[in-house]
C-alpha cells in the first residue's frame, strides 16, 4: 500500500493527484466536519452551508497548504470563523435566551430528546464560548490545541469553557444530569 | 462524580446531539466544481482589472502629453473611458465578472459628465503622493441581481485594495453560500495589522437593502450603503485596522 503523500510530491503533481488526496480528505472528513458545524450553529441546513464553505475554501487552497498534517486545524479555524462572523450579521445573529423550548419532553425518544435538549441549549452560550465547548468536548481538543484552532491562549480557552459551561448549566436547568458541575 | 469523568459524560452528550445528521447536501464533485467556478471568476476579474487599468494608463498618458490642450483632451479621454465603462456593463450577459471588476478603475477615470463628486480628504494636487490616488468617477453601484451575489466581489476588493493597501495580499475570508440577489457586494479577508490578526469585512448595500449590518456604515454616492468591520482572531486583542475603518468607509462611501 503505498504511504501518506508528501507536499512535495503533490506540489508537482497534476491535478488528478491533487484530486485524489482531496478526495480521500473529504471522504474522510465531511461527516466529522458537518457535525462539528452543526452544533456551532444548530441547524443541519446552514452547517452544510458552512461545511461547504470550508471545503472549497480548502480546495482553493489545497496547493498552498504545505503542512498536512495541519489539515484538521485549519478546517477547524475556517469553520469557527465563519459561524462565528456569520453570528455578528443581524439577519442571523442569534440572541441568548434563559428560555430553553421545550423540545425534551415532547421527543420520541431518549436520543433524539437529548439531541434536542443540548442543541437547544447551545444556542444560548455566546458563539465564542460555544466553539470552546464543541472543540473541546465534540471534537476532543484539549486546552492548547483549542487555543491554536481560535488563536487565542490556553487560560482563554479555560475560563471561556467555565463560562460556556455555566452558560449552558443556565439555560438548560436540570433537564440534563450530566451537566451538574462535579462534586 | 470527578472532573474527568464528567468531562467524558459531557463529550458523549456532545457526541450523542451530534448525531442523526441527514443525508449530506453536497459531495466532492460539487466542491470541486464551485472552487473551480470561483478561480475563474477571479481569474476574468483580475484579467478584466488589468485590461482596465492599461486602458486608463494609457489614455492618462495620451492626456499628459496634451501640453496646452491638456483640458479638452482629459475630458475627451474622460468620455472614452465611460463608455468603454458603458460598454462593460452592457455586453454580452449583461454582468460579466470580467466587466465588473473594470468598473472600479473606469470609474476612476475622469467623469466626462463634468463635477466629481465629493470626496472627503481627496484633492489630489498634481505631483504630489496624494496624485496617485485614482479621482471619483461613476459610483460602482449595486451588483447583479440576476444571480447570487459574490461574497468575495472583485470589484469591492479592487477598491478596499485602494484605501488599504496592506490588504493586498490578504487570504479571503470563509463567507457563506446564502444567494441574495439584492445587489449588494461584499468583502470579507483575513488580515494582518502588526501583531493583529483577524478578519476585515466590507459590505455594500444598495438602497433599501441595509439590514442593519452593525459597524461603520455610510451612505454611498449610488444611493446605498457601505457598512465596515473588523474583529480579532483573538479574544481580548485589538481588532485588525480599527483605527482605519472610518477612512475606508469614507474613502468607499463616494465610490460605490
Amino acid at each position: 500500500m503505498a504511504g501518506p503523500v508528501r507536499p512535495a510530491e503533490v506540489a508537482e503533481a497534476g491535478p488528478d493527484l491533487v484530486g485524489q488526496e482531496f478526495d480521500a480528505y473529504f471522504r474522510a472528513r465531511r461527516d466529522a466536519v458537518r457535525r462539528t458545524a452543526y452544533l456551532l450553529c444548530g441547524d443541519w441546513h446552514r452547517a452544510d452551508d458552512h461545511a461547504q464553505s470550508a471545503f472549497v475554501a480548502l480546495h482553493r487552497h489545497w496547493r498552498r497548504i504545505r503542512d498536512r498534517d495541519a489539515l484538521d486545524a485549519w478546517m477547524r479555524r475556517t469553520l469557527v470563523r465563519a459561524v462565528v462572523d456569520e453570528s455578528r450579521r443581524p439577519w442571523r445573529r442569534e440572541r441568548s435566551t434563559d428560555v430553553t423550548p421545550e423540545t425534551a419532553s415532547e421527543g420520541p425518544a431518549e436520543g433524539v430528546a437529548t439531541r434536542h435538549v443540548l442543541v437547544d441549549g447551545l444556542r444560548a452560550v455566546p458563539p465564542r464560548q460555544r466553539a470552546v465547548l464543541v472543540l473541546r468536548f465534540l471534537e476532543g481538543l484539549d486546552v492548547a490545541a483549542t487555543a491554536e484552532v481560535l488563536g487565542c491562549s490556553a487560560g482563554t480557552v479555560k475560563s471561556q469553557t467555565a463560562h460556556g459551561l455555566s452558560a449552558l448549566r443556565t439555560a438548560l436547568g436540570d433537564a440534563l444530569d450530566d451537566l451538574r458541575p462535579a462534586g | 462524580m470527578d472532573g474527568d469523568e464528567q468531562e467524558a459524560r459531557i463529550a458523549a452528550l456532545f457526541r450523542e446531539a451530534a448525531s442523526g445528521a441527514p443525508p449530506p447536501g453536497f459531495d466532492a464533485a460539487q466542491v470541486a466544481a464551485t472552487s473551480r467556478r470561483i478561480t475563474r471568476r477571479r481569474r476574468s476579474a483580475v484579467a478584466g482589472a488589468a485590461l482596465a487599468v492599461l486602458a486608463v494608463v494609457g489614455v492618462g498618458a495620451v492626456a499628459g502629453l496634451g501640453g496646452p490642450g491638456e483640458a479638452t483632451v482629459t475630458v475627451a479621454s474622460g468620455q472614452a473611458a465611460g463608455q468603454a465603462a458603458d460598454q462593460n456593463e452592457n455586453s454580452a450577459g449583461g454582468a460579466g465578472d470580467a466587466a465588473r471588476a473594470a468598473a472600479p478603475e473606469a470609474a476612476a477615470a475622469p467623469d466626462a459628465g463634468g463635477a466629481p463628486l465629493a470626496a472627503p480628504g481627496v484633492a489630489p494636487a498634481p505631483g504630489s503622493a496624494a496624485a496617485a490616488v485614482p479621482p471619483i468617477g461613476t459610483p460602482l453601484g449595486p451588483g447583479p441581481t440576476d444571480r447570487c451575489a459574490d461574497r468575495q466581489d472583485p470589484a469591492l476588493r479592487a477598491l478596499v485594495e485602494q484605501v488599504l493597501p496592506e490588504v493586498a495580499t490578504a487570504t479571503e475570508g470563509p463567507v457563506t453560500l446564502d444567494c441574495s440577489v439584492a445587489g449588494d457586494r461584499g468583502v470579507s479577508l483575513e488580515v494582518h495589522d502588526g501583531t493583529s490578526t483577524g478578519v476585515l469585512v466590507v459590505r455594500y448595500f444598495p438602497a433599501g437593502a441595509d439590514t442593519g449590518t452593525e459597524g461603520q456604515r455610510a451612505p454611498t454616492a449610488s444611493g446605498g450603503t457601505v457598512v465596515a468591520y473588523s474583529w480579532a482572531s483573538r479574544a481580548g486583542a485589538p481588532a485588525p485596522f480599527a483605527d482605519r475603518i472610518g477612512d475606508v468607509v469614507a474613502y468607499l462611501a463616494p465610490r460605490l
